[in-house]
C-alpha cells in the first residue's frame, strides 16, 4: 500500500478519489486540497474503495490511509512557506537513493523550543504511534545533493548539516528552501518517520555547542570508525547520537571518511557495537537455566528466549495479516535469520531489526556476565499499522531486558509457557527456529560420554 | 611448567591442511606434545562434535620433546601465518624458552620467522565416546563429500542409513528432498560391514565443514555409526597418524 499526494496529474484515477470524499468533511481540506494533489495508490483499489476507511476490510485495526491523511492535513500549514525558522533537535537525514550521489540535509520543525525529544528514540518508549508520528511529521527535511566522499568541498550547506550532527543540544536554524516543502510523511521500517521535504537554497545555523566526546573522536583521523563508535559507546553516548555523527562521516581514518545514508548508519552502529559485545560474551560463563523476557509495545509482542549454552543468536518475526509488511496476506508470514557461536559475515536477510535486537540482548548478557543461546521472537499484531523505525525493536527488546524474566528448569516447561503467550501456535515457531530445533533435537557428544 | 619442544615438517602443506581441518571445530587448541608425537582431542564450543588427532613423531622431519607438555595456540592466528606456504617449504615450530612464545619458522625460497603467544592450556582431558558401532563403511572422500554437498542443497540435516547392500543419504527439507544411494562395492563405497541395519540423522552444517576440511588430508574415510548414536569419521592418513571426528546425532522424538 502506498499513499502519495502528488502534484503530478494522474489519469484514470477517478476511482481513487474516494479519499477526497472522506476528507471533504474536514474544513481545512476543503480549502487547501486540490484534487490533482491527491492520489491513492494501493494494490487493492477495489477493497479500499468499498471500505473507504470505515469498515476495516483489510484486517487492520485502523485505516492507515486515513491515519496518514490526517497527518498530511496537519502538515499542510507547514507547506505554506519556503522559509522555515525553527529549532533542530538536532537532526539530519542522509538519503540512500542515487548513492554515491545522495541527498543530505537537516530536519527542522517550524517550532522554536527545546525540540531535543523529537530525535531521541531512546526516550520514546511508551509513546503511541500517533504521538510519535505527530511530532516527527513536523520535521521538514531540507535536501542537498552531494557525493558521499566529496562532502568537504560540497559547500556551506553540507558543512552546516554536518555541524548539526555534532551538536549536544538543539540548534536554531533558518532553512530557506528553493520551493515550498512537498511530499508526504515518510514511513520506513528502519528509519524514524519525518515530514515533507524540499531542496535547500540556504541554510543558516545558530551557535552550535559541540558534543565534547564526539568532537574528540572526530578530530582523531587515525582512529578507525568502528573504534570511534566503541569509544563513544563505552563513554555512555546514546546510540542515536553515535548514529547521527556516523552518518555525516564524523569518524574513521581521514581518507576513508564519507557520508553514510541514515538507514545504513543505524544498522552499522548496531552491528559494530553488538559485535564488540559478542567478543566479550564468548568468554563468559554459560547461563544454567531457561529464561523468557517479555515486552509489548505498539502492538509488537516480543518474547526473548535464553537457553543454556554457548552464544548463538536468532531473530524471528511473525507478521499478522493486516500488519505493515503483510498487508494483504491471508496467513501469518514469518521471517528469520540466525548465527552460530562464531557470528556471521553476511548481512542478515531480515534487515536492521536483527542487529538492533542483537545489540539489546548483548548489552544485557554483558551486564549479567553470562553467555547464552538467545532467540528473539517477535509477533507483530494488526495494531502495528505503520512502521516507525528500527528503534522500536531496539527499545522494545531493551525494555524486555529490564523486566524480571520467567525462569524454567526445562526446555519443555519453557515451551509450554511460550505457547500460552503467543497467538501463533508454538509449532509454527518451532518449525521456523533453527536454534529451538537444535535445542530440542541436536544431541551433544557429552550425552554419550559415560561419567 | 612447560617443557621444551621443537619439531619440523618438511612439507608445509601437510601442517597447513591439518591445522585447517582442526580449526573448523576449535579455535583455541590445546595439543599434547610428548616424546612420541603430537596429539589433540577437543570438542567444538557447542559440544556437538569432537576431533581426535594424532601425529606420531615419524611424520616429522625432526621431533624433539624432552618431557610431555601442552601447547595451546590460537589456530586461526597460526593459519594466517602459514596460509601462504606451499608444499616444498618447510615449517618448524618451537618454544622460545626465553619468551615462552611459540616460534614459527618457515623456510622456502626465503626464511621467515614469526612468534605468537602460547595460551593457557585447557586441563580438560576428554575421552572419546565408547559406542558399539553396527555399521562400518569405507568410502572415497571426494565422492562422499560431493554427496554431502548435494544433500545440503535441499536440507540442513541428513539421515544416514545402511543395510548389508547399500548406504543411503536421505535429506528432507521444507519443500525439497533428496535420496542418494551408494551400492556396496561401487567406486565410492569401497567396503561395507553391517552388523544390523542402522540409521541416524546429522547436521549437514557440521558434516560438510568436516568433509571439506578433512578431504584435503585424506582420500579415504571410514564411517562408523549405529542407530541414534554419534557417527565417527576416520580420515585415513597416508603419512601415518590419525584424524577422526565424532558428530552427535539429531533425534527428533516429537
Amino acid at each position: 500500500m502506498d499513499l502519495s499526494f502528488s502534484k503530478k496529474h494522474y489519469k484514470n484515477v477517478s476511482a481513487n478519489l474516494w479519499l477526497l470524499d472522506v476528507l471533504k468533511d474536514s474544513v481545512v481540506a476543503n480549502e487547501i486540497i486540490d484534487e490533482s494533489h491527491l492520489f491513492v495508490k494501493t494494490l487493492r483499489p477495489g477493497l479500499c474503495v468499498a471500505c473507504k476507511g470505515a469498515r476495516f476490510l483489510c484486517g487492520k485495526t485502523r485505516c492507515p490511509i486515513i491515519v496518514r491523511a490526517n497527518f498530511y492535513l496537519k502538515s499542510i500549514p507547514l507547506m505554506q512557506s519556503d522559509d522555515i525558522e525553527g529549532t533542530s533537535p538536532p537532526s539530519i537525514f542522509v538519503g540512500r537513493i542515487g548513492y554515491p550521489y545522495v541527498y543530505a540535509g537537516p530536519l527542522v520543525p517550524p517550532v522554536k523550543a527545546d525540540t531535543s525529544f523529537y530525535d531521541l528514540p531512546e526516550h520514546w518508549f511508551g509513546k503511541s504511534i500517533d504521538e510519535i508520528v505527530g511530532f516527527r511529521s513536523l520535521l521538514i527535511r531540507g535536501k542537498h545533493r552531494v557525493h558521499v566522499e566529496r562532502f568537504e568541498e560540497a559547500g556551506k550547506i553540507i558543512e552546516a548539516t554536518r555541524e548539526l550532527a555534532f551538536a549536544v543540544k538543539p540548534v536554531d536554524v533558518e532553512l530557506i528552501l528553493k520551493k515550498k516543502p512537498r511530499g508526504y510523511i515518510i514511513l520506513d521500517d528502519e528509519v524514524q518517520p519525518f515530514g515533507p521535504s524540499a531542496p535547500i537554497k540556504e541554510l543558516k545555523i545558530g551557535n552550535v555547542a559541540w558534543d565534547n566526546q564526539i568532537e574528540k573522536v572526530h578530530y582523531d583521523t587515525d582512529l578507525k570508525a568502528a573504534e570511534a563508535v566503541l569509544e563513544l559507546y563505552n563513554r555512555g553516548v546514546l546510540v542515536t547520537k553515535i548514529q547521527r555523527a556516523f552518518s555525516v562521516g564524523a569518524f574513521g581514518l581521514g581518507k576513508n571518511r564519507r557520508l553514510v545514508p541514515t538507514r545504513w548508519s543505524i544498522t552499522a552502529v548496531d552491528s559494530i557495537i553488538s559485535k564488540y559485545l559478542m567478543d566479550k560474551i564468548r568468554f563468559l560463563p554459560e547461563m544454567d537455566e531457561y529464561r523468557v523476557y517479555e515486552s509489548q509495545y505498539l502492538d509488537n509482542l516480543f518474547e526473548i528466549v535464553m537457553l543454556p549454552g554457548k552464544w548463538s543468536y536468532e531473530s524471528i518475526e511473525a507478521w499478522y495479516p493486516g500488519t505493515v509488511w503483510n498487508p494483504y496476506g491471508k496467513s501469518v508470514i514469518m521471517y528469520s535469520d540466525w548465527e552460530g557461536y562464531d557470528g556471521r559475515s553476511t548481512y542478515a536477510q531480515i534487515g536492521g531489526c536483527y542487529y538492533a535486537a542483537r545489540l539489546a540482548v548483548c548489552e544485557h548478557l554483558v551486564r549479567e556476565q553470562r553467555q547464552a543461546t538467545v532467540i528473539v521472537l517477535r509477533e507483530a499484531h494488526p495494531g502495528y499499522i505503520m512502521p516507525v523505525g528500527v528503534w522500536q525493536v531496539r527499545e522494545n527488546v531493551r525494555n524486555a531486558m529490564r523486566q524480571k524474566p520467567y525462569i524454567f528448569k526445562t526446555l519443555e516447561d519453557m515451551l509450554k509457557f511460550l505457547a500460552g503467550r503467543f497467538r501463533i501456535p508454538i509449532q509454527k515457531w518451532l518449525i521456523k527456529s533453527v536454534l529451538l530445533k537444535n535445542a530440542l533435537f541436536q544431541k551433544k557428544i557429552t550425552d554419550f560420554l559415560k561419567p | 611448567m612447560n617443557g621444551m619442544f621443537k619439531f619440523r615438517v618438511s612439507n608445509a602443506k601437510l601442517l597447513r591442511d591439518m591445522v585447517a581441518a582442526i580449526s573448523i571445530l576449535v579455535d583455541e587448541a590445546t595439543f599434547n606434545v610428548t616424546p612420541e608425537g603430537l596429539g589433540l582431542r577437543a570438542m567444538d564450543p557447542s559440544r556437538v562434535a569432537m576431533v581426535d588427532f594424532e601425529w606420531p613423531k615419524t611424520v616429522f622431519e625432526d621431533f624433539i620433546c624432552t618431557e610431555p607438555t601442552k601447547m595451546c595456540i590460537n589456530l586461526g592466528e597460526l593459519l594466517k601465518l602459514i596460509r601462504r606456504t606451499v608444499k616444498d617449504e618447510d615449517i618448524e615450530l618451537s618454544m622460545d624458552e626465553k619468551t615462552g612464545k611459540l616460534q614459527v619458522k618457515i623456510t622456502g625460497k626465503y626464511v621467515r620467522s614469526f612468534t605468537m603467544p602460547l595460551l593457557e592450556a585447557s586441563e580438560e582431558e576428554v575421552p572419546t565416546p565408547k559406542i558399539p558401532f553396527n555399521v562400518r563403511a569405507k568410502a572415497a572422500t571426494d565422492g562422499l563429500q560431493g554427496a554431502i554437498e548435494e544433500a545440503g542443497l535441499v536440507s540442513d540435516h541428513v539421515r544416514i542409513e545402511a543395510d548389508s547392500e547399500k548406504l543411503v543419504l536421505q535429506a528432507a527439507g521444507d519443500i525439497m528432498g533428496a535420496t542418494i544411494t551408494f551400492q556396496k562395492g561401487s567406486t565410492v563405497l569401497l567396503d561395507l560391514e553391517v552388523k544390523e541395519p542402522s540409521k541416524a540423522t546429522f547436521s549437514l552444517n557440521y558434516l560438510s565443514e568436516i568433509m571439506k576440511a578433512a578431504s584435503a588430508t585424506s582420500d579415504i574415510v571410514t564411517l562408523e555409526f549405529s542407530t541414534d548414536m554419534p557417527i565417527r569419521l576416520d580420515f585415513h592418513q597416508a603419512i601415518g597418524g590419525k584424524l577422526a571426528y565424532y558428530l552427535a546425532p539429531r533425534i527428533e522424538s516429537a
